[in-house]
């Protein structure tokens, strides 16, 4: 049946387009435009533009920003094994919970924490923490715990785990979706453990979404600012170094070149993901069609 | 995420009435922080905060809302899952990147005024862009635009295909199609969004910062300042108003709209 809307005339279609295409390229407008600076031989807001790679060339000269890289790297290798593990159980609870609401507003409420609040509330926490455990430490002469929470990589990795958990979860979650519980039941009731169950029938086919998640964390880690600044302590992040260069000395052109650098990683990252989770949906549909309609 | 989430958050209430120390704070009872908040210029801001927060809402809703319509209504339904992904490329990028590079292109010689003045649409340029509450609320759409479009998107995906196309046996006018059909189907998506920028408009202290004049002072500003004045209790109490201001709205949405009917088509 046709809908109503199909007599529309095309450029009314073609204006509908342009409108999507045009708020998707204002969003990407930033990025672009970090990009275009970052090959201009006379830096930003150079009257002229000559065309360069110098600042690509040089930009791992400067110690600060790779270093700063070195540390972000070091909490998405830390975060990554932590969280996706999590965002797997928690999807698993999820679909077999019957209080979905409570799952639901305890995995998804940091999505809606802004970022100094939640970062704000955790350094109080930590803080606490540790002059709770300080004050058993003395008390029972134990010092295991104590300085467990002083701020470093050990806060930072968990607000990162805080941060990066909810996108995980829905992440698998729309994998998840798509695997039908029965399949487990079959495996169990032929004898096999949970374990085995899950990780030879189960994992195979949500396994897209799982490294998906992997790479959102990484890329996630490497765009945070505001929890990491306030739980790192003493070392810079790469965002960190960004920050402090955009509003104390202004941002040299080898941040703009790193920038770059980073927001073109993650760029073509998504895009693979998004064009495998494509191929991998049609060839998908097409053995459903298949099984459907064998004959045609 | 109930030690490190839930409970920090909680407690931002009780650390929010402890006295302040020089460099601390310490157990007691005192309203001081929230008098502090309340009677004094920070109210203004935070009020002030929330009244560009709106407008970022609205400009969000105007802006997506038919986006989330047309993938939902005329891309075709294996197609429309991709469509969508495009508005995840901009989320996957640095804030701080995309907000920063904001400056150069929103600014006095920026490339938007360049623009306008090459085509003829202004004389000089608009020194308003940047620096101003405009800033905020542009750096706001742009920052949290996609987040409109995909929960939207997810509440009209809810809807099946058959309730469009009886609406279009009987003749329905689109005026109506959308009042009745599109706006309250939709409706726990568009709260999702609309809580979403909302609070993180008031909440996150980056956009007012790079892209605010002076004046430009929201929550999250507040309460990161107070930390580097070490004045604790008055950021958890900042904290505390947010957590409830978060927490009403979205008691209020999930009554009024049962707002897990999001997650219906993930589940």
């Amino acid at each position: 049946m046709l809908l109503r809307d199909d007599f529309q005339p095309r450029w009314k279609l073609a204006l509908k387009w342009g409108w999507l295409s045009f708020a998707v390229f204002i969003l990407m407008a930033p990025v672009f435009y970090t990009m275009y600076i970052s090959f201009n031989e006379l830096g930003f807001g150079a009257k002229y533009y000559i065309f360069t790679f110098q600042w690509y060339e040089s930009v791992f000269s400067d110690k600060q920003l790779i270093g700063s890289l070195g540390w972000t790297m070091l909490l998405a290798i830390i975060t990554l094994p932590i969280v996706i593990p999590f965002g797997l159980l928690s999807a698993k609870l999820y679909k077999q919970s019957q209080h979905k609401v409570g799952i639901v507003f305890v995995l998804l409420s940091p999505l809606f924490v802004p970022a100094d609040i939640l970062g704000s509330a955790l350094l109080v926490f930590f803080k606490n923490l540790n002059k709770f455990f300080t004050l058993i430490s003395e008390y029972t002469g134990i010092y295991v715990l104590e300085s467990w929470f002083d701020l470093g990589i050990m806060t930072a990795v968990i607000g990162l785990i805080v941060y990066t958990l909810p996108y995980v979860f829905v992440v698998i979650m729309i994998t998840m979706a798509r695997y039908k519980v029965e399949q487990t039941e079959a495996a169990r009731d032929l004898g096999a453990s949970a374990w085995r169950a899950f990780w030879e029938i189960e994992f195979p086919q949500i396994r897209a979404g799982v490294f998906s998640a992997c790479a959102f964390v990484v890329i996630l880690t490497f765009n945070e600012y505001t929890r990491t600044s306030l739980l790192k302590g003493g070392f810079d992040t790469f965002t960190s170094v960004l920050i402090s260069q955009m509003l104390n000395t202004g941002m040299s052109e080898e941040s703009y070149a790193m920038a770059s650098i980073v927001s073109l990683v993650a760029i073509i990252i998504v895009s693979i993901i998004l064009i495998v989770t494509a191929i991998k949906t049609e060839e998908l549909e097409k053995i459903t069609r298949v099984v459907k309609e064998p004959n045609k | 995420m109930i030690i490190f989430f839930v409970l920090p958050l909680l407690l931002t209430v009780v650390w929010s009435v402890f006295e302040r120390t020089m460099f601390w704070m310490e157990p007691g009872f005192t309203l001081f922080s929230y008098e502090n908040f309340f009677f004094s210029s920070r109210l203004e801001n935070f009020l002030s905060s929330m009244f560009h927060s709106s407008i970022s809402v609205v400009c969000a809703f105007f802006i997506g809302f038919p986006i989330a319509i047309f993938i939902r209504r005329r891309v075709k339904k294996v197609a429309q899952h991709r469509v969508m992904l495009l508005f995840i490329l901009p989320f996957m990028v640095s804030e701080i990147i995309r907000i920063f590079a904001l400056r150069p292109i929103l600014s006095r010689n920026g490339v938007l005024n360049s623009l306008l003045m090459d085509f003829n649409f202004i004389d000089t340029p608009i020194s308003a862009f940047v620096f101003t509450p405009t800033g905020v609320v542009i750096g706001e759409i742009v920052s949290f635009l996609p987040f409109m479009i995909f929960s939207t998107f997810l509440a009209l995906e809810a809807i099946p295909n058959y309730i469009f196309e009886v609406c279009a046996d009987l003749g329905v006018n689109r005026r109506r199609m959308f009042k009745d059909i599109l706006l309250p189907l939709a409706a726990p998506g568009l709260f999702a969004g609309s809580v979403f920028i909302f609070v993180n408009g008031i909440g996150i202290a980056l956009i007012p910062t790079i892209l605010g004049g002076p004046g430009s002072v929201n929550a999250g500003l507040i309460a990161t300042q107070a930390i580097i004045a070490l004045d604790f209790p008055l950021a958890m109490a900042v904290s505390a108003i947010m957590m409830f201001t978060l927490m009403g709205l979205l008691y209020i949405g999930h009554r009024l709209f049962n707002l897990t009917k999001l997650l219906e088509p993930i589940s």
